[in-house]
Order: structure tokens, then sequence, then C-alpha cells
């Protein structure tokens, strides 16, 4: 309707409320900038190793850059330490763990999370109390229930007591993920006309997804990475996972101060590497998620 | 106290393709309570901050009393700072947080108890000393943060928008006091806002400022009856100016729907077509005006706003509270000579 | 859940007897306080714990998060490669850890004494002579996120205007640090500190895997102690009374923490 001047043009964003603090001398960037390269390297320095190392030939406990380039150690460690089976079955077991948990977790969350308890406080109470426990602690009652109940060199076994372990953990997520799922979306779907159970289906649980990709994620990494449950229920050959494959190297080298370094390399860079690739995915999520369990191995 | 010049300042921020303050040319007198007054984004707040040390410019001096401040800590410009949220330290009582600047310059106790009293009791908050922040209400928070900038007794208060987080009533209230309050501390004082009622009822002088530019400096009263230009006009004022497209024609211009308004004398740029800016109050329903036909009649108590129709235009009358036209009614419009504003039509710069 | 409900369940059956099931009522546990390998045992897992957990990753967690917060306001970029590389050490499966960690501290030709070597100076023999801080540090790398995470949280709560207030009102960045950062971080800091240990308190095949509890049982921890007896000497329910022992510390600090942390919400 009318001309506005120049001065007067389309208004620029604010800028965020979250200034950078101003300042900050030269001296202070060179300190900080020192400090963190200390840090990254003091972190860093083992995984650039492990990435060497599994490359050499030769390879040596120290960091050095390969006198001769191979593949070798990975073809050794499916030939002579039968890595093949290991990574099948840490594979196998991790998914079916993930599998198992995510369906379990997700009804029990959504049971906790739906139901009026009196109780419910407590219950929730002591979920997270059980998370706690050490699993070192537990190592000796599961051997023992375990071989009473026949579990020992089973999948059965593994799978369940992998499960186990995140369990209280993911259940709680999922309970909370759940109570932030409005309830008037299942109460329309029920006025609709659906059964409580297809009402979950597929109402709820698409919108849960987030939360399930995190309990998928972290129960399959937990399983990945499992060692103490295994060390005790498993001693036979086709059994083992890649953890215990490492233990192998390292006693049939002969004596204690023998590890045979490449192979452990070989089998390390790929047993991280799964790990690496979800954590650089997703690195937020991971954090959260990883954040609330006080587990500690 | 202490006067404050900004000299041809200018910022900009890294990946903004627009600097937030170009060429920034202000002279503030002694004790006097400037308002930076604009847009979000215009500028204000960074204006502020470069003076109270947050913020450096790009160009340009800054000088408190004649010396420059640029590259001093603000802990040695002698200003104060009122954040719009008010930035308490949370974690601390109230009567520390007052305390703090005095604590870190390391002023004896006594001298501290003294000053934070004498805060307190001007700010009528001395019965939230032993409280948190946490625990007050948005207009104590305030209080308190204008108390914790008094008890330096600075050169200079600096002010970002501090009453804009309170609701409106106590915005009001507020207002009034704060204004009472500097003019019995005589402390130059620069206040940002982008409430132009606030501008006009606090300022001794106020600079508009849009997209950087300084757009008019002037006392509230200058401001309002004269723009400079386009962009102040429509900004100052509620309800705004209205502003229509004009044609020249004879002495006189010819505004929608064919009114006629006489023409004020101007600078003169030969244009035919020009755009002129009519306060509500400028003009009047009179018996012998140009007709027009209501759209709505907005009764405020002691006014009233009357929209009408003009040709394409909507045109707002400032009336008195008994009249009332309904819409559709025809009235008839005149306009008092002394308010008719000319601008460019292309640059928007008044023309008279 | 179940497994740990049975497992506790379980202990009272066979944790009171030897490998053939009988009924010893409480002899193992006599028999375990009377150890005097035990007090060693208890000995080494406080030192670990407070080595690791509190001087080691709280107090460098505490500081890694305010460097990194600090870098975060100031726009500086490198922050989060660091950031990156200590959360590698903790997400990545422990067993990585361990291992990583032998190669580092092989007396031969393990990166740490290559390193020292190179300098000019002796190699040292880490697992051998300094065991316990060896598996210190090896834990400290590990878990370090963990805190370094948990303060970072709260570290970001607190506005850039505050520290900017504080600027204007004339403190420095020392001051600034000490009267506002410290103080936001009080509450938090007990928790963090309780959480920790409890992380580190079972801390098991790091400590396995570097030194086996040796040598002899200088590092022997709690966690140790129990799988070396029950699974080397067969004596289950031994092993098992040590298990309850470890997880009713570990369930007297859970209900501490859950109490507080809940305090707190």
């Amino acid at each position: 309707m009318t001309a506005i001047g120049p001065q007067a043009q389309a208004q620029v964003a604010v800028p965020p409320r979250t200034r950078p603090l101003e300042g900050g001398s030269r001296l202070e960037f060179v300190l900080m900038h020192a400090a963190f390269l200390a840090i990254a390297a003091f972190f860093l320095a083992p995984f650039v190793w492990l990435f060497t190392a599994a490359f050499d030939a030769h390879a040596q406990a120290y960091i050095r850059w390969p006198e001769q380039l191979t593949l070798d150690n990975f073809v050794q460690i499916f030939d002579r330490y039968a890595f093949a089976t290991a990574l099948q079955n840490s594979v196998f077991v991790a998914v079916s763990t993930m599998v198992l948990t995510v369906c379990v977790v997700s009804l029990a969350g959504y049971s906790l999370s739906r139901i009026e308890l009196r109780h419910k406080a407590w219950i929730t109470y002591a979920i997270l109390l059980l998370q706690t426990m050490p699993l070192s602690a537990t190592m000796v009652p599961i051997y023992g229930l375990a071989r009473e109940l026949g579990l020992r060199n089973s999948y059965l076994g593994l799978i369940l007591i992998h499960s186990a372990i995140e369990l209280p953990f993911l259940v709680w997520l999922m309970k909370g993920f759940f109570d932030s799922v409005p309830r008037h979306l299942e109460e329309a779907a029920w006025l609709d006309g659906r059964t409580k159970f297809r009402a979950l289906f597929e109402i709820v649980l698409p919108v849960a997804r987030p939360g399930i990709a995190v309990a998928a994620g972290l129960s399959f990494l937990s399983a990945w990475a499992e060692v103490l449950m295994v060390l005790i229920l498993v001693d036979q050959q086709g059994m083992k996972t890649i953890p215990l494959a490492f233990y192998e190297t390292f006693r049939t080298a002969g004596g204690y101060t023998e590890v045979q370094y490449g192979l452990v390399a070989a089998m390390g860079v790929l047993y991280v590497l799964p790990v690496m690739a979800v954590f650089f995915a997703t690195r937020r999520l991971m954090v959260r998620g990883l954040m609330s369990s006080t587990r500690g191995l | 106290m202490a006067t404050v010049e900004y000299d041809d300042v200018w910022r900009q921020f890294v990946g903004q393709d627009r600097p937030a303050v170009a060429g920034l040319t202000l002279d503030i007198a002694n004790g006097e309570f400037l308002v930076l007054l604009g847009p979000s984004g215009c500028g204000k707040t960074t204006a502020l901050r470069m003076l109270a040390g947050l913020d450096h410019p790009d160009r340009g001096d800054i000088r408190v009393d004649g010396r420059s401040v640029v590259g001093l800590e603000p802990k040695d410009r002698d200003v104060a700072l009122v954040f719009q949220s008010y930035a308490l330290y949370p974690h601390m009582s109230v009567r520390d947080n007052i305390r703090y600047p005095l604590r870190v310059r390391g002023l004896g106790t006594a001298d501290q108890e003294r000053r934070v009293t004498r805060a307190a009791e001007l700010l009528r908050i001395e019965h939230l000393l032993p409280r948190r922040p946490g625990q007050l209400s948005g207009g104590e928070q305030q209080r308190v943060a204008l108390a914790r900038a008094i008890v330096r007794e600075p050169r200079v208060y600096l002010m970002d928008e501090p009453l804009s987080n309170l609701d409106a009533k106590l915005r009001t209230h507020t207002r009034t006091e704060l204004k009472a309050l500097q003019q019995q501390l005589g402390v130059t004082t620069i206040f940002v806002t982008h409430d132009q009622a606030e501008a006009m009822t606090m300022a001794d002088r106020i600079a508009v400022l849009d997209a950087g530019h300084l757009q008019q400096l002037g006392a509230p009263d200058d401001v309002y009856q004269h723009p400079a230009n386009l962009f102040v006009a429509q900004f100052i004022g509620s309800p705004p100016m209205n502003v229509l497209a004009a044609q020249r024609d004879d002495g006189a211009l010819v505004l929608a729907g064919g009114w006629r308004v006489p023409m004020p004398r101007l600078r003169d740029t030969g244009a035919k077509t020009l755009t002129v800016g009519l306060r509500p109050e400028a003009i009047s329903l009179a018996d012998d005006g140009h007709p027009a036909e209501v759209l709505v009649s907005e009764p405020l108590g002691s006014e009233v706003i009357v929209n009408v129709k003009l040709g394409d235009a909507l045109v707002k009358v400032r009336t008195g509270p008994d009249v009332r036209p309904h819409a559709g009614d025809r009235v008839r419009l005149r306009a008092d000579p002394a308010g008719v504003r000319v601008f460019d039509r292309d640059t928007g710069v008044a023309l008279a | 859940m179940w497994a740990f409900y049975t497992s506790f369940t379980n202990k009272a059956l066979v944790g009171l007897d030897a490998a053939r099931p009988r009924f010893v009522g409480l002899d193992n546990y006599q028999r375990l306080f009377s150890d005097p390998d035990f007090a060693t045992v208890i000995f080494n897992s406080i030192v670990f714990v407070v080595g690791s957990a509190i001087v080691g990753q709280f107090v460098l967690g505490l500081l890694l998060a305010i460097l990194l917060d600090h870098a975060e306001r100031r726009r500086y970029r490198f922050a989060s490669i660091a950031y990156a590389a200590v959360l590698l050490a903790w997400v990545n499966p422990t067993v990585i850890a361990a291992f990583l960690w032998v190669a580092m501290y092989d007396f031969f030709h393990g990166s740490l004494n290559t390193g020292l070597q190179a300098l000019g100076s002796a190699p040292v023999d880490w697992l051998g002579q300094f065991p316990m801080l060896a598996v210190i540090v090896a834990n400290i790398w590990r878990g370090t996120a963990f805190t370094m995470l948990i303060f970072l949280g709260a570290l970001k709560t607190i506005p850039t205007d505050i520290y900017e207030a504080a600027r204007v009102d004339g403190a420095n960045a020392w001051r600034r640090f000490w009267d506002h950062t410290l103080p936001s971080l009080r509450p938090i800091a007990a928790l963090a500190l309780l959480s920790i240990t409890m992380s580190t308190f079972g801390t098991f095949i790091l400590i396995q895997t570097l030194t086996n509890g040796g040598p002899g049982i200088r590092t022997e921890t709690i966690a140790l102690y129990a799988f070396h007896e029950a699974f080397r000497s067969y004596a289950i329910g031994y092993g098992s009374t040590i298990a309850v022992v470890m997880l009713i510390l570990n369930a007297a600090f859970a209900v501490l923490y859950l109490r507080w942390s809940r305090a707190r919400a």
C-alpha cells in the first residue's frame, strides 16, 4: 500500500540468546588448544595402535606405522583361531538379545506406564535399584543358577542372561517413552472400535519408535560387549563369542607375557567396527542413553 | 555522571550479510535518559553491549567522558548493565547478589553494607534481602537487578529491555518509577527497548534505529511530530500514522478516494507522486469534509478510533468518546493542515 | 530381572555350602571375615575405587567438563575432537580397553616403554612394579567420560548472561569460576561421586586381563576375589558369600544414590 524507505528492510534474526563469551586472550587460545590436543592424544592413542597393528605383519605392542602392510592377521584369526565361529556367535546372540529385549521391554514399559498401581513408585524404585547391581557380583550366583538349570553352553542361556542384564534399565526407559505418549491417542483408537492390543500396535508403537530404536541399540551393544557372563557360561569351543576369542590368543601363545598383538589387533578392529559405526551415527542418542545406566564393568 | 559518545561505530557479525550496527554516531549528555528504540534486530542491544564492553566495535570509537573505552575490560569502564533476563546469581541470596560488585572490588564490609542498604531502601526491597532470586517474582527480580546496578554508583547505567519480561500493568507502573529514580540519581542512562510507548514516556531523547542505522535522534515530541522518515513515522505512535499515496495537484495533495488536503511547504523534489502521512488525531470528522464510509469503530473508553474506507485505503481517525459511528455510516473527513506530513515516495525521507 | 531375583534366593541354597551341597550355616561368612587375605582385598578395592573413581574420574571428568563447556562458549572448534575421543574410550567394550592397555603396558614393546626408551630412560615394569597404578590409569582412561557427561550437563544449564553480568560487575576469570561455576556444580557433585563410585566398584575384566589380581594379590579387588575363589578352588559356596557381601555393599550405595537423586528431582 505504501512505499517504505530502504532503511526499513526485512528484519534480520536477532543473534541467539546463547551468545559466545567475548574475549579470550591469545594465551588462553593456545593453552586450551594444547590441552585439547593432549586429551585427544591420551584418549585416542590406544585406538591408533589398534588400527595400525591390525595391518602389521610383525605387529608390535607399540604404535608405529606398519613396516609391512598386510591382511594376514585377519586371515589367521579366521583360519587358526576360529574367529568366524566367534563372530557368528556374537552376532547371533547380540541380535537375538536385541529382539527379545525389545519385545519384553516394550510390553513391560507399556504396562508399567498405563496401569494404575498403588505402589507404582516403589516398583520403579526397585527396578532402578536392580540396575545398579555390579555384574561381577552376580557372576557366581548366575553360574550356579545356570548350572542347575542346564543353561550353560547354550544359546538360550546366553540370550536369556544377556537380556536380563539391561532389562531393568530399558524397562524404565521405555516406560518413560510411553509416559510421554498422550493417552488420548489410544482412547481415540478404542472409541473407533479397536481392541487394546491392536491399538497398541498400530497407534502407540509407531509414536514410540525412537524409544524402541534406543532400546534396540543399547541392548545390542550391551550384548555385543558382554564378556563377564560369557566367561562363566561358556567353556565349549563352539559356543565362544568374540571376547573369549581374545583370550584365546592370549593363552595359546604360551606364557602370560606373550601376546600375539597382531592377531589381537585384528580381532579388535572387527570387534569395534560395529560399535564405532553406531557411535558416529547416533552420537547424541547414545550418550543420553548410556549415561543413565550406572552399571560398570 | 558522564557523557557518552558513539563515533561512527560499526559492527558486523561473522556469518551475517549485513552489519548489526552501521556508522552509529551519537552524543549523550551528562545525566540524560536516552532511549535506543527500534524493532528486533536493529542493533540497539549490540550498541549497548559495545558500550558495556561485552562486545567490541569493528570500526569507530566509543567514549565516556571524552576518553575512549574501546579495549577496556567491562570492569574498568565503570558502567553498570541491567540485563533483560536480570542475570541474577541463582545460588546467592539477594543481599549477596547486590553486594557482589562491591565485594569483587574489595570494598570494606562496612562500606558494602551501607551501600547495599541504601540501594535496597531506594528500591524498596529491604524485605527481600535474605531470599534467593528463585523465590522472587519477576518484578522483584527486576528491582534486585536494578539495585545491583545502582550500588556501584557507576558513571553510566545501561539497561537492556529490563521491562519486557514484566506483565503489562507492572510495566507501566515500573516505567514511571524508573524515570523518577533516574531523575533522583541524576546518572546518565542508556535504555534499550522496542516498545515505542515506553520510549515516549521515559526518554529525554530518543534514538530510533533500524537495521543498524540511526534513523532519528530527538526529544519525544520532536520524533513524534516531525519524524525524519517514514519508518520513524510508522514506528512511533499508536495507532500508527496513516500512510497514503498522494498525487500533487496544483498546490494541494490528492489522496486515495479523491480527498484533497492542503500541501505544506515542501523541500521540492519535483516528484508528482508522494507519500503522505496523517496521524489519527490529525483527522477529524466534520460536516464539511470529504466523504468516507465507516468500517468499524473501536471504543477505547477515553477515545474512539474510527476505521474508515477511503477509496482502497483504510484510514484510522481518532475522535472523542461520544462520537460513535456505526459500520456503514457515511462520515466526512477533514485534515488538520498542521498535521500533514509528506515523504518521498522512494526513499521515505521526510520532505515536510 | 528374574535372574537377579533368583540369584538372591539361590545363594541361600547354594551359597551356604561347599561344592557338595551341604548346609553349613554361617561358617562361610565367618571364614571370610577372618581371612587375612580378605582384609587386603578390601583394602585394594578401596584404593582402587578411591584412586580411579574419586581422584581420577571425578576430578578429571570435572576438569574436562569445565574445559569443554568453556570452549563451547568461546566457540573453539577443536574441542569436539577431544570430546569424541573421551567418549570413544567409554563406549567401546571393556575387553577392548583391557587389551589395548595390555599393549600399552607391555614391558618389552609397549607404547609407554618404547616412548620412555626413546627419551633415554629405562623401561618400567608397569604391571609388575606398579600394578595398582597401572590398573587405575587404565580405568580412568576408560571411565572418565561418565563424570564428564554429568558435569557437562550441569554446566550447560548456566546461562551465559550470568558470566557476562559477573564480568560487568568486575569479576575476572578466576573469580567467575570460583563464585559462579563451582557453586552451581555443588548439588550435582555429590551425586556424581556416588554414581561413579558405584560404577567403579564392580570393575572386573579390566583388572583381570591386565594383572589377574597380581602380582600376588596386590591388585585383587573384591570382584576378582569372588571370581577366583569360586572358580579356582571350586568353592562355589565361598564365592557366593563374597558375592553377597559385594551385593550388600553395593545396595547400600545404591539406596543412598536413589534417595539423594529423588530428593533433588
